[in-house]
């Protein structure tokens, strides 16, 4: 039931500061942050795939209704929600049945780090792809979507150094 | 028999690959809302005029209101000062008319008023986007409708696009779903203004042919074409220009009047013919 809450929480605060804060911060010119992706990244290992595919979508569609894109962040993100679990089959050795926070504790360095840049880098390139809805400056949008990519996960592995103080 | 060994089949099926079904679900309907845009557009539940959404947007504009006050204030009266100029010698000149009218012709001249100033203020700005949306504060009930022009002080804003009871989405110039003609204020050659989508303070002005005269600071100002904008209202400044051998177009880029990331308040144009011009436009079309 805590842990519920704690998700709950996570979900609402991360949209606010999506929305509210990082919309607003344009940083040199072309990088967005979206760090509302941390969401599904940190949905326990556990979870069942349906739920992280409708919760996607769900952080998806709210994105969408802020920053007016119909769809644009719903398909993103449940793209994220498809591919969660193969990714962590991929870069992760764990044991099944048990259920694990994705966190630099659980997984390793090396193992969280591979793990969030690639749903971070995916992500950021189909949103930003979409949103272009063009490949006439592909090269622009390409350098948008890494450079934005590399600050998200910056942010991101930010959160993680918090969570190794808390478990120490 | 084979039925339901074929029902069977296709259950385990289903169930096996339930999360792959429900994936491609989800990303046909986000996809087809992506590409259906516009229709969806109208949808006020799913833009941020949805009020749970504008709530949010405005209790974090009435903070960040607070650092914009001294530039806003500033603008607002340099705004007014100039008004008030304008009041004066519009007075002296009415003057004028009236003692010339008064001689020859006992005959009160009745200017009818065309446009009317919705004032709002910016609750919701992007310009770091593709496609950029601003919201506001002001809507159906303060008489906002769609396809209305928005300016500020300096010149155009954009056209709105999405309207709930009390606020409003724009779609600005910073968006490549609006294209407003615009055209040289001293030659009257029109041609329409796009946004590339990389810096919010350049668009390009298209469909200016060879053949055009025109210098680099020329001013750029709305056509009067269409509804959303009376003319003359100031659009940019030609920055710079180029023609490549054998084009048969210029490739310009304008300077845009308004600076995007600053936007606080905002004019919403209402044409109060609107009705009158657009019930006449159909009629002729049928």
């Amino acid at each position: 039931m805590f842990h519920i809450v704690r998700h709950l929480l996570r979900f609402v605060l991360l949209i606010l500061l999506q929305v509210l804060v990082l919309n607003n911060i344009q940083f040199l010119g072309y990088i967005n942050i979206y760090i509302y992706i941390l969401f599904i990244l940190s949905l326990p290992t556990q979870t069942p795939k349906w739920l992280i595919l409708i919760l996607g979508f769900l952080l998806g569609l709210i994105m969408d209704m802020f920053s007016n894109t119909m769809g644009l962040h719903a398909f993103a993100t449940a793209l994220v929600a498809f591919l969660y679990a193969p990714v962590i089959h991929l870069f992760v050795s764990s044991e099944e049945n048990i259920s694990l926070q994705p966190s630099v504790n659980t997984f390793g360095i090396g193992g969280y780090f591979k793990f969030a840049v690639i749903l971070i880098v995916i992500h950021h390139l189909t949103l930003f792809f979409l949103e272009a809805f063009t490949f006439i400056n592909f090269w622009i949008t390409l350098s948008r979507a890494l450079l934005s990519s590399g600050c998200t996960f910056l942010v991101v592995i930010g959160t993680q150094f918090f969570s190794i103080n808390k478990s120490k | 028999m084979y039925e339901t060994v074929v029902m069977r089949y296709l259950i385990n099926f289903l169930i096996k690959y339930s999360i792959v079904l429900l994936f491609l679900l989800l990303e046909v309907v986000s996809f087809r809302m992506l590409i259906k845009n516009t229709e969806y557009q109208r949808n006020v539940f799913l833009s941020s005029s949805n009020s749970v959404v504008a709530f949010f947007y405005q209790a974090a504009s009435s903070i960040t209101d607070f650092f914009k006050l001294r530039s806003s204030n500033e603008s607002l009266s340099e705004e007014n000062t100039e008004l008030k100029n304008q009041i004066m010698s519009l007075k002296k000149e009415l003057e004028a008319a009236h003692s010339e009218l008064s001689d020859s012709l006992n005959h009160s001249q009745y200017v009818e008023q065309e446009y009317r100033f919705i004032d709002a203020k910016v609750i919701n700005n992007s310009t770091n986007k593709i496609q950029n949306y601003i919201t506001i504060n002001k809507g159906e009930r303060d008489g906002v409708r769609p396809d209305m022009g928005v300016i500020n002080e300096d010149g155009v804003v954009g056209v709105v696009s999405t309207v709930s009871e009390r606020f409003s989405v724009i779609i600005p110039v910073l968006n490549p779903k609006l294209q407003i003609v615009s055209k040289f204020e001293r030659s009257n050659y029109t041609g329409p203004i796009a946004w590339s989508g990389e810096d919010y303070r350049y668009v390009n002005l298209l469909d200016i042919a060879r053949h055009v005269d025109f210098n680099q600071g020329d001013s750029l100002v709305t056509s009067g074409f269409t509804t959303a904008f009376p003319e003359g209202i100031p659009v940019g400044t030609v920055e710079d220009f180029q023609i490549k051998d054998g084009d048969p177009y210029y490739n310009i880029k304008v300077k845009l009047a308004v600076n995007f990331r600053t936007l606080s308040h905002v004019k919403v144009i209402d044409y109060l013919f609107y009705f009158e011009q657009k019930e006449l436009e159909e009629r002729t079309q049928q």
